[in-house]
């Protein structure tokens, strides 16, 4: 197991896998943070004075942290705050499907995310946390630029 | 790793203020979002836009559900409004509006009701905002006496209003 965990190749796929997920999801919210703002709205878990600040600064976390991961710079604080939003993000999407909230109605992008598009975020966040956790666990160093 | 989460947090704050500063859809850092839990006043969605119809609260809505006047018109898709509606309604689902011929549809739908009718217009709720496009696209095509519900049939069933449901349903 430890042997599998500590894989080069497993790793930089992560790496890149994570990273890649987290760059393309921060791309659109940084070009469009009034939208990205309303989707936090909608889930109705944040304080209406904060939600524009998460707006700002998530994607750009999201950004930096993918970028990190995929390079090997601020590799270990990368691994954790991508940890933490990828709880968030969890939470807020069980907290929404359970409350029933029907995210299929064009509420957060035009033609409609989908209820079963939320189930299906949910999934690939609790994938992506899995792939996280096999990073902060890995002892490989391989392919990167910076070896801490 | 103290460092590091320090740098990206620092640069993720000096790098997402920096560009909204000359981003061309820049926005406020601290907005005006109204909280959703308090119930009180027509909830009125960011979206809204000056010449919308009127938003109602759900005290307006009870009551002019009890006046028996309004016509209410649910713009959910026919499987949660199956679920659970506000009683009498009938289902426009904003989904289902055609490329084209979008006035006959809406027409038709409503039985040819007069365009002068007092119709209450609503969906799920607040993060849902078919009720706002539906009510947008009848106001169009000419009908004049519109109010938006945006409260929706959650809110509605949260004030313990009698619900119409035709199936049972897992939420």
């Amino acid at each position: 197991m430890r042997q599998l965990i500590n894989n080069d190749w497993l790793t930089i796929m992560f790496r890149f896998a994570l990273g890649g997920v987290f760059i393309y999801a921060s791309i659109y919210k940084i070009a469009d943070p009034s939208s990205f703002a309303l989707s936090i709205w909608y889930y109705h878990m944040a304080p209406g004075n904060v939600i524009n600040l998460m707006a700002l600064i998530l994607p750009w976390m999201e950004l930096l942290c993918g970028l990190a991961l995929i390079a090997g710079i601020w590799y270990r604080g990368a691994i954790f705050w991508v940890t933490i939003m990828l709880v968030i993000f969890i939470a807020a999407l069980t907290s929404a499907v359970s409350r029933g909230l029907s995210i299929d109605c064009g509420c957060f992008k035009q033609g409609g995310a989908g209820t079963t598009a939320a189930w299906r975020s949910l999934l690939l966040d609790i994938g992506l946390f899995v792939a996280a956790m096999q990073l902060w666990l890995s002892r490989s160093t391989r392919w990167m630029l910076s070896q801490n | 790793m103290g460092k590091q989460l320090f740098y990206i947090l620092f640069l993720s704050i000096i790098l997402s203020l920096g560009v909204n500063q000359f981003h061309p859809n820049a926005i406020p850092v601290v907005g005006e979002w109204r909280d959703l839990q308090t119930g009180e006043g027509p909830i009125i969605p960011p979206s809204a836009q000056e010449g919308d119809p009127r938003f109602v609260s759900v005290d307006e809505a009870v009551a002019e559900f009890g006046r028996g006047k309004a016509h209410f018109i649910d713009a959910r898709p026919p499987e949660e409004f199956e679920c659970g509606t506000i009683p009498h309604s009938v289902n426009v689902p904003f989904d289902n509006l055609p490329e084209s011929g979008v006035d006959k549809y809406i027409d038709s739908s409503l039985g040819n009701m007069e365009k002068t009718a007092l119709i209450v217009v609503f969906c799920s709720g607040e993060e849902c905002d078919l009720s706002l496009h539906l009510a947008r696209n009848m106001q169009q095509y000419g009908y004049t006496n519109l109010l938006i519900f945006f409260g929706g049939a959650r809110e509605w069933e949260k004030f313990e209003m009698p619900m119409e449901r035709r199936r049972e349903c897992a939420n």
